[in-house]
């Protein structure tokens, strides 16, 4: 019989201080991200930068620096604006799911 | 004094209301349209949902649904917004990328054109205040919410005032765990959020309020309200986005 993967879909919400509410919904499989979705209500201006974000992490290992300087770089190479949250609460609020089990 | 068009209150369901914004701005884009001032209802009563939001994390979708509650997706951020027929005004405010009303810096943004909010409350003898990140309030609670986008080359800011507040039904639209629901959390939104007549404590007519945002806007922004409608491209355009796009479940569930 094949072994079959347990895939649980790990959810973590975070509220910036002063800022947003992050809440964040992570797969996990062989210790990467496959798949991540940030949701919540900040303000991203253009909005579709976080598609890209979230195509980025996949494939990333359980590093929050990483995962915080991955998305600084979208950010940046979109010429995006982030209102509300960082990209540290976005990776603190991964790491968070990440860490649930 | 420059001129905005001012689209005077109307009355939409949620998928008109988001498909009129939108086509606003991708006529803007084309140079066909001015800059433009609208002021809005829903009906039936709506929740929209920010961007980013997840619809089945925010809205209690079953009960919407038998309730005649719309749900939709915006294309703009921040939180989830119940849309009382009796109980809100909505406003739009769109002009082109550049415009002067329009800094680049978005918190810049959101205050300059929150003194519209602030001036309107004026009007009608409430003293309120700009709160960022997007919010206007009122003795520290929060009366107006708002969010705006920048695409289309346009900047789209839309925002609700309310003038009524029912924050059990609130609770009951908005995805709450049911076990969540208790006095103190009902008590704690009492703190946070006020209504126009709530604060005023007599029955303020939407009229009068729309009165309010109209004069409030024009004096805060320096601007001339001209009466005026949609262009026949406009009303295509967002016949087909409200069919295509701001109805579809592709659109709505898209998070």
């Amino acid at each position: 019989m094949e072994l079959l993967e347990v895939k649980t879909v790990r959810e973590s919400n975070y509220k910036v201080p002063d800022g947003k509410l992050l809440k964040v919904k992570l797969l996990i499989t062989s210790e990467k991200i496959a798949e991540v979705k940030v949701l919540g209500d900040f303000f991203l201006h253009p909005e579709d930068t976080i598609l890209k974000i979230e195509k980025e992490l996949i494939g990333l290992s359980r590093d929050e620096t990483s995962i915080a300087e991955s998305i600084d770089r979208i950010l940046k190479e979109s010429e995006a604006t982030l209102v509300g949250a960082t990209a540290a609460d976005i990776a603190k609020t991964i790491m968070m799911a990440w860490d649930l089990d | 004094m420059e001129e905005f068009r001012f689209i005077d209150l109307e009355v939409h369901n949620a998928f008109e209301n988001m498909a009129i914004d939108e086509a606003i701005m991708l006529s803007m884009k084309e140079g066909k349209a001015p800059p433009t001032l609208r002021l809005y209802r829903w009906n039936p009563s709506a929740v929209s949902i920010g961007t980013f939001q997840g619809m089945n994390d925010e809205v209690a979708v079953d009960f919407c649904d038998s309730k005649g509650i719309n749900y939709i997706r915006r294309i703009t951020g921040g939180g989830a917004v119940f849309h009382d027929y009796e109980g809100e005004v909505t406003y739009s405010i769109i002009m082109p990328k550049g415009h002067k009303l329009a800094p680049a810096d978005i918190l810049e943004s959101y205050k300059l054109l929150c003194g519209g909010i602030v001036r309107a409350l004026d009007y009608l003898d409430i003293k309120s205040e700009f709160k960022p990140i997007n919010d206007v309030n009122a003795g520290g609670k929060k009366v107006s919410g708002n969010a705006m986008t920048r695409r289309h080359g346009c900047m789209l800011q839309h925002g609700t005032v309310l003038l009524d507040l029912d924050v059990n039904l609130m609770f009951t639209i908005l995805k709450v765990p049911q076990e969540k629901i208790s006095d103190k959390m009902i008590a704690d939104v009492k703190e946070r959020v006020t209504s126009i007549r709530d604060i005023l404590d007599r029955d303020v007519s939407i009229e009068e309020l729309r009165d309010a945002m109209r004069q409030g806007f024009s004096d805060a922004l320096d601007i001339d309200l001209i009466e005026g409608g949609l262009s026949p491209e406009e009303r295509e355009t967002a016949t087909r986005l409200a069919k295509e796009k701001y109805s579809s479940q592709e659109w709505n569930f898209s998070r």
